[in-house]
């Protein structure tokens, strides 16, 4: 009975927390703009405005521009699954679960990415593209924050890269974990479209990368994209806190409000970046990238001569 | 317990250089010098043998010639020129960040084959003193404006002071303050130079004092 209460209330944090975390990094940067903003629960009204509508589809539109929202939707929601986060531990763990967790958010990539083209416009075909270029880039960064943490943990499951026997090694560790946990936040704003790399406030069509491919999308599959980037920002997130604060008291309450409490805190990060810093040209974000994967390498290199 | 601390702030500093390789704004480049010189100059507290004469006068001297005077000079030749960024002349700006890490794995590698007669308080300070002091040999040689050139050069000043750490010791106080002076006084030269490049022809891109003028 208890896996399944746990397993329930992961999926609650999931759907219900991740929209919340949008609405503090909006009213972060309306803080910072000496705006009031939006109320905290926008998103919410947003998700909910839009599940009640109709879609459009144009005619040139196939199935696959249909089941892209779902495919997103869902690969986000299961990838959830693979990580322990405030004190629940991850229902599903096996060996190399890393790669699944990372594909699992490249296949729901790779079907918007397709519903994008479907659409035969070239606006979309443009954000298309910048996407998967931008994407296949972090991918390489990613795969090499997940090799320090595997050599650090000697395992290759998530859940014990990320689990409790952190603070017993912190001497040996802490130096790889500060380079990791850099080089992550960097590739987490690069996935989550934020800005330095993506502004997710701006409609000019010219600028955008994620935004531009749902352009056509309404109705609920527009609702289902929005709630799916909140619970990916959500999972990514959640990967990250866990990483930098293994805080553990084997008390659920007290558990939970700390990882809560600390992911409310990465979205007041995230929003004061937002504040602070302006969008990178578009032929400087590999170099964002580029220094995220100099991090991440130097993160691996130490790991390997204090681990092995 | 403070081995951590200084692991850190080794990690740090090394984390400050590379971002010094990404950014072009010459006025972020300066900032993110004083901001490793700030961890520099505490990283003798963490030293073990409590607080002496030594530390202090060090850790004072780095304050106010490399936190303090060295940005500020630069800060006033920033502004006297009034250029605000510099181009990477030869790579651009992920081609020197890739250099940059290879830089990092081949300090792994050299102070892995170095033999020291001691051994140095923590194992990451030998590759972040070459680390820092490469990616300051290349800042000078992948950039064009004498500024960042300086700041190159500064780089790998402080790459020599994380390589004298492990001497701290025994080298005398005198020692480290005729290197303070040094510092100070070339980097007040060379901010005359690029006042004087500037005010002869109207920019300061040094790459184009090779090519002959009638």
């Amino acid at each position: 009975m208890i896996p399944f209460i746990s397993v329930l209330s992961r999926l609650a944090a999931c759907l219900l927390f991740s929209p919340f975390l949008l609405g503090v990094i909006g009213k972060t940067k309306a803080f910072f703009a000496g705006r009031k903003g939006p109320p905290l629960l926008q998103p919410y009204y947003d998700i909910l405005k839009l599940i009640q509508k109709g879609s459009v589809y144009s005619v040139t539109t196939t199935w696959i521009f249909r089941a892209a929202p779902l495919i997103f939707f869902a690969t986000t929601l299961i990838a959830s699954f693979l990580i322990p986060f405030g004190g629940l531990k991850a229902p599903v763990q096996f060996w190399g679960d890393a790669l699944l967790f990372t594909y699992l958010f490249g296949l729901g990539r790779f079907f918007i990415i397709l519903a994008a083209m479907d659409t035969g416009s070239s606006f979309e075909g443009m954000g298309a593209s910048r996407e998967a270029i931008f994407s296949c880039l972090s991918e390489i960064v990613l795969f090499l924050n997940f090799a320090a943490l595997a050599v650090l943990s000697k395992s290759f499951s998530l859940s014990q890269m990320i689990g409790e026997s952190w603070w017993a090694s912190w001497t040996v560790s802490g130096p790889s974990l500060i380079l990791v946990g850099a080089s992550y936040f960097m590739i987490l704003l690069v996935e989550n479209s934020r800005i330095p790399i993506d502004d997710p406030a701006t409609h000019l069509e010219l600028t955008m990368i994620h935004e531009v491919m749902v352009l056509d999308h309404s109705g609920p599959d527009l609702a289902f994209i929005l709630h799916g980037a909140a619970i990916k920002l959500f999972v990514q997130g959640s990967f990250f806190v866990t990483l930098l604060i293994p805080f553990q008291s084997h008390n659920r309450i007290i558990d939970a409000t700390v990882f809560l409490a600390a992911m409310i805190g990465l979205a007041v990060i995230i929003g004061i970046v937002e504040s602070v810093m302006a969008r990178l040209r578009l032929n400087r974000i590999p170099s964002f990238i580029t220094g995220a994967f100099v991090l991440a390498l130097f993160g691996l290199i130490i790991a390997i001569m204090r681990v092995l | 317990m403070n081995t951590v601390w200084i692991d850190m702030a080794l990690a740090v500093v090394v984390i400050l250089a590379i971002g010094l390789l990404g950014t072009s704004r010459l006025g972020s480049i300066v900032r993110l010098f004083a901001l490793q010189s700030f961890i520099l100059a505490f990283l003798p507290f963490l030293l073990e043998g409590g607080i002496g004469i030594h530390k202090v006068v060090i850790a004072t001297g780095t304050l106010i010639v490399k936190v303090i005077a060295i940005p500020a000079i630069l800060f006033w030749a920033v502004r006297h020129v009034s250029i605000r960024r510099d181009t990477p002349a030869i790579f651009g700006g992920s081609a020197s960040l890739l250099v940059g890490g290879f830089l990092i794995g081949l300090s792994f590698f050299l102070s892995s084959r170095l033999v020291l007669s001691g051994k140095p308080f923590s194992d990451l300070l030998i590759p972040s003193a070459f680390s820092t002091l490469f990616i300051g040999f290349l800042v000078i040689i992948s950039r064009v404006k004498a500024i960042t050139q300086v700041v190159g050069y500064l780089i790998m000043e402080n790459g020599i002071f994380l390589f004298a750490l492990l001497l701290f010791e025994t080298t005398p106080l005198l020692v480290e303050l005729g290197i303070f002076l040094d510092i100070f006084v070339g980097v007040f030269v060379m901010g005359i130079i690029i006042n004087h490049i500037q005010n002869e022809f109207d920019h300061m891109d040094i790459s184009q004092l090779t090519s002959l003028k009638e």
